[in-house]
């Protein structure tokens, strides 16, 4: 990601780097001394990171092995019993349903995510100025919108007895939506919690997507063309390939995200109407722990979770080093 | 520019710290008390009762300042566990007649067994009420107040359509039919769809009810013949009545707002709902008991009541004192004058909310209940039967299974 705004001509030095700097160690005076500078260095950092993530991972790890429900709560002393939290969740179809739900969720928002981003992007690229610094602050605009704040102004928007969005469907005949229900079913509800994130997530997109487009060389894409390739042919095999690493990394993190995304769905929905029909991972381990009091299981779910999301992680993470590599 | 920016920092700032202070609730300082009450008690009519018992306690404690704090019911729970984790309950605590089972089981509360004597009326506080609070013999809530459930009208639209107020379901079903006037978002009787108080008052009046205990675990009965009669009855009233979202729950929107805005006759709901009717309908409102299937037999309703409890960690003496000037003969007088039914059966009357709850229906008594509710199992099985996704039988065996595995949870 950090080297999304550097010009690729300089891949080979940035990789080069490394060698160089392990070559000058040996050289230096006090080798042990000097030796110990990064790592000094880098140790209010490791400190901050093990105080403020370490320690509730420890604590949740622990409550994952315990019987915490009210009355240890209340008493702050949980039983330990082993596995059974995580027998109990395994065993459990909601969690199996939550997660088959979850896992499709995520790939559609992602997925719309990603190509309409990367197309609004490709759009921003050939717009004249004007219009594109209109379009980028519009989603700018998006984007400082906080999560409660959108959710409270789609809610209203798609109201069943006077939403904006019925009254102006119907004024423009496109069918009678006087009193539609935007929610009515489990796949509406879904549909229209991935409207609201697809369009919050969009802005950070699209516009990391346009920063990675303005370093694609204009070269290169001017002798394509000339040698008579296709615009779908100069996006596969220059565009693409110079934006992929960008591409990876807003991925995953679009993935980490909305795998375990809460505010959305659990306040569009409403508290009155999540259940079992609807969970999503996020909404699911706040219910178990939260709602019925059992922060044990609830722990363990988190766990399972964040299992889940590191392993997707790590996948991304090292084709991203492994393709910084070959470049 | 510079200064605007100056500003828009103190604002953040301000914004900031204003965050901070608001979660930072409870804690035992001597010189104040904390005390949870529901949004309901901010209303216009309602906020004065709780000014005077602040008033009345001060007094008696000077230099000890009560800080009401408004919760709502979706969330208050939530952070309830929150400050029993870390040790900043508050002194005192407006709870659910249906929440209370889970936190008595669990410790929550502090035992005020030897002072019930000091509550004003409490040889006469309502038997059901008072009941919800206590555990293992020990008193651990004092009844607060309690609510049926009634039918708020517009007079002008039932003399209008000719109608007298109903005496059976059967003619209400058909009152509704004549009061529908055509334009598509008005309703007879509004009433959500996942109204589940309103709907299980049909179950309860076919005979049927949510769960029953056998033993020591739990045994759903939603899909009984008396539930499914019940459930089918309910279905049929909703859609000769109501207009509301199929989907949606009481308070979105408020039934007296959609009222207020003239797209309802009639709303069914708690009697204080005639507080927020709006100014245009207040001459032309009034209420009746929801009816039954038997003339003079009102259906069922939920009875829903508060109980006030003294959290563990918190300053028992204090909180009770608040509670006894809050649960006061006074103060129970002026809560009934706006429509609530009070904590004890001597100040009683015939108001159409004393007269509905005669006949009412209670939740299961079970520890877990409070993880149906919160499950949501009944709202959607509500949808479910409402929407046509699936069959009352089929809707009903699922929720009944549903039910029966989240009560005998950890049995």
């Amino acid at each position: 990601m950090a080297r999304s705004p550097v010009p690729h001509t300089t891949t080979a030095a940035v990789a080069a780097s490394p060698l160089r700097g392990r070559r000058r160690r040996p050289l230096s005076v006090s080798g042990v001394g000097r030796g110990a500078v990064p790592y000094l260095l880098v140790l209010p950092v490791v400190l901050a990171i093990v105080a403020i993530l370490g320690y509730p991972l420890y604590r949740l790890a622990t409550l994952s092995f315990q019987r915490y429900g009210l009355p240890e709560l209340i008493q702050r002393h949980g039983e330990w019993i082993g596995l059974d939290n995580y027998r109990s969740v395994l065993s459990d179809s909601v969690f199996w349903d939550t997660l088959v739900r979850t896992i499709v969720f995520t790939a559609v928002n992602v997925g719309l995510t990603m190509v309409l981003g990367t197309l609004i992007a490709l759009l921003l690229v050939r717009l004249a100025a004007p219009v594109r610094i209109l379009l980028l602050t519009g989603l700018v605009l998006v984007w400082s919108m906080p999560a409660v704040v959108a959710v409270q102004v789609w809610y209203w928007m798609t109201n069943f007895q006077n939403g904006v969005v019925n009254h102006i469907l119907t004024v423009l005949r496109l069918g009678d939506f006087d009193q539609h229900d935007w929610y009515s079913t489990t796949f509406w509800k879904l549909a229209m919690v991935t409207l609201l994130i697809v369009w919050g997530a969009l802005p950070f997109v699209t516009v990391t997507m346009y920063a990675g487009l303005s370093q694609v060389p204009r070269e290169l894409v001017e002798a394509a063309r000339i040698d008579g390739a296709s615009p779908w042919r100069v996006f596969r095999d220059i565009t693409f390939p110079t934006v992929k690493p960008i591409v990876y990394i807003l991925t995953s993190l679009s993935i980490i995200w909305d795998f375990g995304v809460f505010t959305q769905p659990y306040l569009l929905i409403g508290a009155s109407h999540v259940d079992s029909s609807n969970y999503l991972m996020g909404v699911y381990v706040f219910i178990e722990g939260y709602a019925h009091s059992d922060f044990g299981r609830g722990a363990a779910i988190s766990i399972l979770m964040l299992v889940m999301v590191a392993a997707m992680s790590v996948l991304y993470v090292r084709r991203m080093v492994r393709m910084g590599e070959v470049t | 520019m510079i200064r605007a920016r100056i500003i828009g920092a103190a604002v953040l700032v301000g914004v900031a710290l204003a965050a901070v202070a608001s979660t930072a609730s409870g804690g035992t300082t001597a010189d104040s008390i904390t005390v949870w009450l529901q949004v309901d008690a901010q209303a216009e009519n309602w906020a004065p009762i709780v000014q005077a018992a602040n008033a009345q306690f001060e007094k008696a404690h000077p230099g000890v300042t009560v800080d009401v704090q408004y919760q709502t019911w979706g969330d208050h729970l939530k952070k309830f566990d929150a400050t029993l984790a870390g040790g900043n309950a508050p002194d005192v605590i407006e709870m659910g007649n249906t929440e209370m089972t889970k936190y008595m089981a669990a410790g929550a509360f502090q035992d005020l067994t030897s002072l019930k004597g000091s509550f004003a009326n409490s040889s006469t506080w309502l038997a059901g009420l008072a009941a919800a609070g206590v555990y293992n013999k020990k008193t651990l809530g004092v009844p607060y107040y309690a609510g049926s459930r009634v039918v708020t009208y517009r007079t002008d639209l039932f003399k209008k359509a000719k109608i007298k107020v109903p005496t059976t379901l059967a003619q209400f079903t058909a009152d509704a039919r004549k009061l529908a006037t055509g334009s598509k978002g008005f309703s007879p009787v509004y009433l959500a769809g996942t109204d589940w108080y309103a709907a299980m008052s049909f179950v309860y009046e076919y005979g049927g009810s949510i769960a029953s205990q056998v033993g020591k675990r739990w045994k759903g009965d939603l899909a009984s013949p008396g539930s499914i009669a019940g459930l089918t009855a309910y279905k049929t009233f909703f859609n000769a009545a109501s207009r509301a979202s199929k989907t949606t729950d009481e308070t979105h929107p408020n039934p007296y707002d959609v009222y207020a805005q003239g797209k309802a006759a009639s709303i069914v709901g708690p009697a204080w709902f005639s507080c927020c009717v709006g100014k245009k309908y207040t001459k032309s409102t009034a209420q009746f008991v929801m009816p039954g299937r038997k003339a003079g037999q009102p259906l069922p309703g939920f009875l829903g009541g508060s109980l006030l409890a003294v959290p563990i960690g918190a300053d028992k003496t204090l909180g009770a004192d608040w509670i006894k000037a809050y649960t006061s003969n006074q103060s129970m007088t002026a809560l009934r004058s706006i429509g609530n039914i009070p904590n004890t059966t001597s100040l009683l009357g015939n108001s159409v909310n004393e007269r509905a709850a005669k006949r009412s229906w209670f939740v299961p008594t079970a520890k877990n209940w409070v993880n149906v509710e919160n499950g949501n199992i009944l709202r959607n099985m509500l949808a479910q039967i409402l929407t046509g996704k699936l069959t009352v039988k089929q809707a009903a065996q699922s929720a009944s299974d549903n039910i029966a595995r989240v009560l005998n949870a950890d049995l």
